[in-house]
């Protein structure tokens, strides 16, 4: 129902400059995730945006409108809170009701609204509880509650799954989309965990360095991300990261892992004779029968399941460690030697000196799984 | 670990019960004395058993102090009522002054904020000795010397830094992001300050004026320097008995019951307040 | 047989007077072996942590017996039962640099100066806080006090390693990999540890068995494995697990040579009888009132089945989780590889018998695990 945008935003505090000339748009109905390590200046955004802070230049637009400098009561957003910042005085009821009220809607339509934003979050049971009686996961439903019931255009969300158990954050995970979807607000939605990024962003915009890093879908973040910094946020386990210098004869262009040639696509052509960061994700990765051709010698340390995946610590012929995933239950090797297949194609390449990817010509590889 | 012997809560029994001996034995003997006439107040040995009576209490209501002397009219119940008068009204325009400042010293950091805020509070330092004498020769001038509105005045002394302090504290424990969440819900940031920070340091606020009134109640130099006979407080008044004659043991003691007993009642009624509220307030800021 | 490397015996705690208090822990009775990693899982107020705290000594034992190697040891004060512990708030000395706390334990039992370098070195090499050794506790982030507080405990020499959620401040990218190489670090020297975490990933990752509690009673002690695939009743299958269980009330009922399951809003699942032991048909005939679980991972989209709308399509990376609507409820699915199935599409959701799990409604004990008895 409205577009965002902001212009040049920068944000002080005393010296520290924690917001450096952002600007970002946001389109109508899109969920834009601000997704980025603690500090790294996602909340103070937020806070701008809501307009509880103020911006020591640039501007704030919402639908065409210029908000830079307008009371927050008069911007029409709607957001939750982390820390929920429930009114404890107050009933579950009248803490939805506030942005109700504030519009001086009548008793019968305020009712209204609250009881059917509470049935949509299953807490009509505990409207008359105070805060202090609420479950975490009620607590979180209602400052949810209290962000939607107003329908407005703007929805700001504060990392509202960060202080709810690992259960109910998944639930929730999987629940948001289409509350949102249903309420055509556009919303901007802060995270630390990447698979919230993930799962639930249009686009993500990375964060970091006081500025947004990299803006783009989940795709093009976890399949091409602009730098190591990048490639390390997304992905559990984290992505394997291996000194290379790739090098070109006849055959191509290849690189040595475990004293065993790697052949690379021809895209890879920029990162030849460079001193260069190989990153490569577990899930890529594939346990393989001995004397299979280009499978690179590892010795097996530990296997840790996850979540429906089994995490496997490898050491390398040099000595280093590689994580390899793959799904639960799937047949994996056994204690002591085994041998890896690299999925050359998803291989992603950094410059060591900048942490910058090397760009790989043509599209992202398609990423099929082989079987082991 | 958890458990404690037996030994130990006996001492522990014990050591308290000094304590309460050595604190509370004062405030009983007073309370005994008050019953009592002069001669058996002075009599050696001090009597524990004696026959009780109110002729005290009749002196103080009737105004009539009786000495070995004869006679002498007091204003007992008019100090009362002035002491009563005082306090009310100096706690009353200090939280209509102090809670609105409190909030602002709270939640707007401005430049210098934190210079004004300290100075409001080293009144509460100064010795009032100090103040008295400039403060006196204007009041005369102004003709504000022996009005109620005068000393309400010099009370705000005593009783406004300790409400800005106190309640001031009280704001900064209210999350910012709690009143964040109301103005952006759509309501000003008056609306805010009367819907959600006054009634969340309520406790606080109460503990403040709770504490602000004991401090006013007592309060006795200003009061001696700065008012007659007709608009003095209990604790200026209770000079009286100390007669030409000799000292009236037993309607001193009176008085003090008299005139501790409203502030022991609220301290009592509200001492969980008081206590949160000192802690809180006084030693965070 | 092996002695058991601690033993806990009919324990109970009682805050309070016994029998009178808050009974957090219920007639514990588990038995670990040595070389052998445990974890205690449960949420909040589940009596891990006391059960960790009387272990250690930091709590008394109401009633029952603690041996650790074959010695009793609940009577004997913490610092003579040889067990190490790292602590969930970190709790390194303030005054000592992190290589002087990790080396403090070293110091004590006379270890040469070498020796103790030799293995804090080795610790915090594993651990990546090498450089900041040198460096103080108040200046270094929750999760590098966190790593050096679990290295002062592992460096230890002791019969047994108590960590209480060694892990939970981690940074996130270093999780997968210090997983890995603590748990080698522990089989590699054969000690023997207890881990207590709320958190099921982590005790999946690094225990060899895992000791589910809840209220105070110990639901489950087995493998891994067996939790996943056996859970011994509805809470345990439900608690372990991410994402969780998918589970829905039914109705059993045997005829016509068919089993049949009624879930809510007219969905039934059917399955041919010689799917099922004889001895799991008599269950079911007698119980009729029962609660279906099956694993994300377990449920299948197939063309053949129950028709079910596609709520959510989340993509992480490696793993796809589809949500659907199904049964009046939400059924979850996870695929490893990236599902192009679009919101409001329309799935077939199939459920092999041998995935599932049924439990008993009115106690929630499990019956059947795929098609045995459990």
């Amino acid at each position: 129902m409205a577009t965002l945008e902001l212009h040049s935003i920068v944000k002080r505090f005393k010296d520290n400059t924690v917001l450096d000339d952002v600007s970002l748009a946001v389109d109508d109905g899109e969920i834009l995730v601000l997704f980025g390590p603690s500090g790294a200046g996602k909340t103070v955004l937020l806070r701008l945006i809501a307009g509880v802070l103020d911006a020591d230049a640039g501007r704030i637009v919402i639908d065409g409108e210029d908000m830079t400098g307008v009371d927050a009561e008069f911007r029409g957003v709607g957001m939750a809170f982390q820390n929920f910042a429930l009114f404890p005085h107050m009933d579950a009821f009248a803490n939805i009701a506030t942005p109700l009220e504030a519009r001086k809607t009548p008793r019968d339509a305020v009712r209204a609204g609250v009881e059917s934003v509470a049935r949509l979050l299953k807490i009509d049971h505990v409207l008359t509880h105070r805060p202090r009686a609420l479950s975490n996961g009620q607590k979180q439903r209602t400052a949810l509650a209290r962000a939607l019931v107003g329908s407005p255009p703007v929805l700001l969300l504060d990392d509202p799954l960060r202080n709810v158990d690992a259960k109910l954050r998944f639930e929730m995970r999987l629940e948001l989309p289409r509350l949102l979807a249903d309420r055509g607000a556009t919303v901007i939605y802060v995270t630390q965990d990447y698979k919230e990024a993930m799962a639930l962003g249009d686009r993500i915009a990375v964060m970091g360095q006081a500025g947004i890093r990299q803006i783009g879908t989940p795709e093009e973040i976890y399949l091409q991300p602009a730098g190591l910094d990048i490639a390390r946020l997304f992905g559990d386990p984290t992505i394997n990261l291996l000194d290379v210098r790739p090098s070109r004869d006849g055959q191509g262009i290849h690189v040595a892992l475990s004293g065993t040639r790697v052949e690379l696509p021809a895209a890879m052509e920029p990162s030849v004779g460079r001193a260069c960061v190989a990153g490569l994700r577990p899930e890529t990765l594939h346990f393989v029968k001995a004397g299979t051709k280009g499978a690179v010698p590892v010795t097996i340390e530990a296997e840790t399941p996850l979540n429906e995946k089994t995490v496997t610590l490898a050491r390398t012929r040099g000595g280093r460690e590689i994580l390899v995933s793959r799904p639960a239950g799937t047949p994996g090797p056994d204690h002591g030697e085994a041998f890896l297949a690299v999925d050359a194609g998803s291989v992603l390449m950094f410059d060591k000196a900048s942490g910058e990817r090397i760009a790989a010509g043509g599209p992202a590889a398609p990423r099929k799984r082989a079987t082991a | 670990m958890e458990h404690t012997s037996l030994i130990e809560r006996i001492l522990r029994g014990i050591a308290l019960a000094l304590v309460v001996v050595f604190f509370m034995f004062p405030l009983l003997w007073i309370f005994l004395m008050s019953f009592q006439t002069n001669e058996t107040i002075l009599s050696i040995p001090p009597q524990l058993f004696f026959t009780p009576t109110l002729q005290n209490y009749t002196a103080l209501i009737t105004g009539k102090l009786t000495s070995a002397a004869g006679t002498l009219d007091i204003a007992f119940m008019r100090n009362l009522w002035n002491s009563v008068f005082l306090s009310v009204t100096s706690v009353a325009v200090s939280l209509l002054l102090g809670v609105p400042a409190a909030y602002a010293f709270a939640r707007h950091k401005f430049r210098g904020s934190e210079d004004i805020a300290f100075t409001l509070l080293s009144f509460r330092f100064a010795p009032p000795l100090l103040v008295l004498l400039p403060l006196t020769l204007y009041f005369q001038q102004l003709g504000l010397a022996n009005t109620y509105f005068g000393l309400v005045w010099v009370y705000q002394l005593i009783c406004l830094p300790l409400i800005l302090w106190i309640v001031r504290g009280y704001f900064e424990d209210i999350s910012a992001d709690v009143e964040y969440a109301y103005r952006i819900a759509g309501h000003s940031w008056f609306a805010t300050f009367r819907k959600i920070a006054l009634p969340l340091a309520g406790p606080g606020i109460a503990a403040a004026g709770l504490l602000a009134f004991i401090f006013a109640w007592n309060n006795f130099v200003f009061a001696l320097v700065l008012a007659s006979a007709d608009k003095q407080p209990v604790t200026v008044g209770a000079l009286a008995f100390v007669t030409a004659s000799g000292i009236q043991y037993g309607q001193i003691a009176a008085a003090i019951v008299l005139s501790i007993a409203p502030t022991l009642a609220l301290a009592l009624y509200a001492q969980r307040y008081l206590v949160e509220g000192l802690s809180l307030g006084a030693v965070k800021g | 047989m092996k002695a058991a490397q601690l033993a806990l015996s009919g324990v109970d705690k009682f805050y309070g007077p016994v029998d009178r208090g808050v009974h957090a822990v219920k007639s514990l009775t588990m038995q670990l072996d040595e070389g052998e990693i445990v974890a205690l899982l449960g949420s909040s107020g589940c009596g891990k942590t006391s059960t960790l705290r009387m272990i250690a000594g930091f709590e008394a034992v109401s009633r029952g017996t603690i041996s650790v190697a074959g010695k009793p040891v609940h009577e004997l004060p913490p610092v003579r039962r040889n067990v190490a512990m790292a602590f969930e708030g970190y709790s390194l000395y303030p005054p000592l640099t992190v290589r002087e706390n990790i080396a403090f334990a070293l110091k004590a039992a006379r270890l040469s100066q070498a020796e103790v370098d030799a293995k804090v070195n080795e610790i915090a090499k594993l651990l990546e806080i090498e450089d900041i050794l040198q460096r103080y506790p108040s200046s270094i982030s929750g999760g590098q006090q966190q790593r050096a507080s679990l290295g002062r405990a592992l460096v230890r020499s002791a019969s047994l390693h108590l960590l209480d959620e060694p892990m939970g401040q981690l940074e996130p990218q270093l999780r997968a990999v210090l997983r890995g190489r603590i748990k080698h670090f522990i089989k590699e020297r054969g000690l023997t540890a207890i881990l207590v975490t709320h958190d099921q990933t982590e005790a999946n990752a690094l225990a060899d068995r895992i000791a589910v509690m809840e209220g105070g009673v110990l639901q489950q002690f087995d493998t891994p494995t067996v939790i996943k695939e056996k859970p011994a009743n509805l809470f345990t299958g439900t608690f372990v697990g991410e994402p969780p269980m998918n589970v829905f009330a039914a109705d059993a009922t045997l005829e016509g040579g068919r089993v049949r399951l009624d879930l809510p809003q007219g969905v039934s699942l059917t399955y041919p009888e010689s799917e099922f032991a004889p001895q799991v048909r008599d269950r079911l005939r007698a119980l009729r009132q029962v609660v279906i679980g099956v694993r994300p991972y377990a449920v299948r989209r197939t063309t053949d089945g129950v028709a079910a709308s596609v709520a959510t399509n989340q993509w992480l990376g490696d793993q796809t989780h589809i949500a659907a609507d199904f049964a009046g409820g939400t059924i979850v699915l996870v695929e490893h590889d990236r599902a192009r199935v679009g919101i409001g599409d329309t799935i077939g959701i199939g459920i092999q018998p041998r995935h599932l799990h049924i439990f008993d409604a009115a106690t929630g004990e499990a019956v059947v695990h795929g098609m045995e008895l459990a």
